[in-house]
């Protein structure tokens, strides 16, 4: 092999090298990004969603109570607002189904949210029902309860999601950092070798044929400069070697 | 020594790993997993490095043994390093000491794992971390040497370098027949195991990479409860067989297969090896049939597979023998000592020196009745050279002080003495498994970083069988 070829491809190997650590850096990091986005759109939202239903059953709870104490325009104007916050946040968790299990949870809160729903439409101040504590605790509370929990399981299922993309971010950032790393590690034990091999089969057989060329001067017979580089250092000692000969036969 | 001839050499045993890691990321490419980036990388980078030097050293005729012993040893220690890149790169438990702890117990078969959840990891992972057991378990460089085509006297003395004195003395073809005849036993056995495994019910990856740990005797394996997982008697017999016929020489098999197969009992070394494993089966099934195991039938299944796991220097698991009674449990720490044949994949201080041991000691006896008298120890009607006899002594007395200084060393960092010595024993072995802490069903996960590392020089200094290893530390003084 040629000696232009032989630094060449040592060059083209380091780039090699350092132009797949690079890619895989982008890469990995494009994927950290992504996941990100995925992160932020898709669990940030749904628990963002739980939270708001949450405070609007606890309004809604609050509002029941007005009713039962006989404040009706209070705790109606409580409840409508309330049920309003609760149908919009349960909407954006109704189109922000991304996880295996959530459209069932969604389903769940929306049945059970209707259950709750019904205790509360029908009329209550100035019926029965006024200052019924006792219907308040058996009916009211275990359907606000029912609601309650699935809702909690939602933030549960996406809080849960959320760690887990939270984790494969760090291995992706681990992922995206290590090419590089290792990319540097190996440059520099690749450098080394790479001078080493200069050393050997360049300066060295520079070297050798100059002392065979000093000698030839000193002593005037003709030196055989044995190189085994199979380049044209190879075939450079062989012509001195030749001109050697046939310089000592002139004479 | 010349450096470049040996970075040449070292070049091809890299490039060789790297053709195994381009294997293991399309495995990963196939299966769309997380290990692709990883494998892949890792490839590229050592194929490079591997390649590098092919460049400008051009390929010698004659190699030194100093070189040689160089070479694979340096082929040791850097398929090591490069086999822990992409568990480096994937990150997850695999910090660099872990990476290294996991990659160092493949590539010499010991099948310790620092893993809790081997099952977490993509498939593209297992496998690679599969093939390095299937590597290591033939030598990395008799691999290479039998795959790639060496010319002239450079594959004998790479070849001599590489594998057991034992082994080597024992195989009577020219070097190039040897390696094939290695080449043909080891991918044959692979091959019928996994067809056999998956007969059994094994799924195809679970069946090529269980028979990658089998055959090398490894014992890394693709469930976090090893074999227990698959709870099937078939699979555990076809395990079995396989594992006993990896600890046989393999030349023996060959000339059994192609030949006479009586030839195999002929052998005074496989028959000893045959009845200790029948002895230790039989003793640990008496021990543990009652208070462990209500039936015979399920003490004999246990104690068999246990036995011959660790006898062969295999390390699978289908029970967690840390609940056997402390009979069991020595029975199980001999075997882990003496493991298989010579000329086998199996590690430890080998059968055959543990015979010239017992005869060595007889002749003691005869020696002390007649003082005067000439008695040579013979195997198989042959006189054994005193020189053999002399290294074999040698060799278990360094090897028990290397698991003694190991054992201290893992007690000083506050390992407890039952985990720290069958910890250093099964690493010196090349089993894998020990007791108490890092029993056949756990992991050395708890094991502290500094003896971790402990454990990986222990474990290449046992597949190098001390000496080479030494040599090459102690090479300026020894000269």
């Amino acid at each position: 092999m040629k000696i232009r070829k032989k630094i060449s491809l040592g060059f083209v190997i380091l780039s090699i090298m350092l132009a797949v650590a690079g890619v895989f850096s982008i890469y990995e990091l494009m994927e950290v990004g992504t996941s990100v986005q995925n992160l932020l759109d898709d669990n940030y939202n749904s628990i963002n969603a739980g939270k708001q239903m949450i405070e609007a059953l606890e309004k809604e709870d609050s509002g029941l109570m007005l009713l039962l104490s006989g404040q009706w325009k209070e705790g109606r104007e409580t409840i409508r607002d309330a049920d309003r916050q609760f149908q919009q946040a349960l909407q954006t968790a109704g189109t922000n189904l991304t996880i295996p299990g959530e459209p069932d949870l969604v389903d769940r809160i929306r049945i059970r949210y209707m259950d709750f729903s019904r205790l509360w439409d029908r009329p209550i101040v100035g019926t029965d029902f006024e200052g019924n504590l006792k219907w308040y605790s058996t009916d009211v509370h275990s359907a606000f309860k029912d609601v309650k929990e699935a809702v909690q399981e939602l933030i549960d299922l996406n809080d849960r999601v959320m760690y887990e993309t939270a984790t494969d971010l760090k291995s992706g950032a681990h992922r995206a950092v290590m090419p590089g790393i290792i990319a540097f590690a190996s440059a520099l034990v690749f450098t080394f070798i790479f001078n080493f091999f200069l050393q050997i089969y360049i300066v060295r057989p520079i070297i050798t044929i100059i002392d065979g060329i000093q000698r030839f001067l000193e002593t005037n017979k003709p030196v055989r400069v044995t190189i085994d580089t199979r380049d044209e250092l190879q075939d450079l000692a062989t012509s001195v070697s030749d001109l050697m000969y046939m310089a000592r036969i002139s004479k | 020594m010349r450096p470049q001839i040996i970075l040449r050499y070292v070049g091809i045993v890299l490039l060789f790993n790297a053709l195994f890691l381009l294997i293991s990321a399309s495995i990963s490419a196939v299966n769309s997993d997380s290990g692709l980036f990883p494998l892949l990388y890792s490839a590229v980078v050592t194929a490079m490095l591997g390649v590098f030097p092919l460049i400008f050293v051009p390929p010698t005729e004659h190699i030194f043994n100093d070189e040689g012993l160089t070479i694979v040893i340096s082929g040791w220690i850097l398929s090591s390093v490069i086999g822990a890149l992409p568990y480096i790169m994937w990150g997850g438990p695999f910090t660099i000491t872990n990476a290294w702890f996991e990659s160092v117990s493949g590539f010499t078969t010991t099948g310790s794992s620092i893993l809790a959840n081997i099952e977490a990891l993509p498939l593209g992972l297992l496998f690679w971390r599969s093939t390095t057991h299937w590597i290591g378990g033939i030598g990395i460089v008799v691999f290479m040497l039998a795959v790639v085509p060496a010319t002239g006297q450079s594959a004998m003395v790479l070849y001599k370098s590489e594998i057991s004195s034992l082994a080597a003395d024992n195989f009577q073809h020219r070097t190039k027949k040897t390696l094939q005849i290695l080449l043909v036993v080891y991918v044959g056995l692979t091959v019928l195991e996994t067809i056999f495994l998956m007969l059994a019910g094994m799924n195809g990856f679970d069946a090529l990479t269980h028979s990658f740990s089998t055959i090398a005797t490894g014992g890394f394996s693709t469930k976090n409860s090893s074999i227990a997982f698959f709870n099937s008697p078939a699979i555990e017999s076809v395990i079995i067989v396989f594992m006993i016929l990896s600890g046989i020489h393999f030349g023996l098999i060959f000339v059994a297969v192609t030949d006479k197969p009586i030839r195999l009992w002929k052998s005074s070394i496989v028959r000893y090896y045959l009845c200790a494993l029948a002895v230790g089966i039989l003793l640990i099934t008496f021990n543990i049939y009652g208070d462990i195991y209500e039936t015979v039938s399920g003490a004999l299944r246990f104690a068999a597979f246990q036995v011959v796991s660790l006898a062969t220097s295999t390390g699978f698991a289908n029970a967690d023998s840390s609940y056997w009674p402390g009979f069991s449990k020595l029975v199980l720490i001999f075997f882990t000592l003496q493991c298989a044949c010579a000329g086998s994949t199996s590690g430890g201080i080998k059968v055959d020196r543990t015979l010239i041991f017992w005869k060595s000691f007889i002749r003691q006896f005869r020696k002390l009745r007649h003082p005067k008298a000439v008695v040579s120890i013979r195997l198989d009607g042959a006189v054994i050279d005193p020189g053999i006899i002399e290294a074999g002594l040698l060799y278990i007395a360094l090897y028990l002080i290397v698991v003694f200084i190991s054992s201290l060393i893992l007690t000083g960092m506050g390992v407890d003495l039952m985990s720290a010595f069958s910890g250093s024993a099964a690493a010196m072995g090349n089993v894998g498994p020990g007791f108490g802490m890092v029993s056949s069903l756990s992991n050395f996960s708890e094991i502290p970083a500094m003896g971790k590392w402990v454990l990986s020089i222990v474990m290449l200094l046992g597949r190098l069988e001390i000496f080479g290893l030494l040599m090459l530390i102690f090479y300026r003084f020894i000269r």
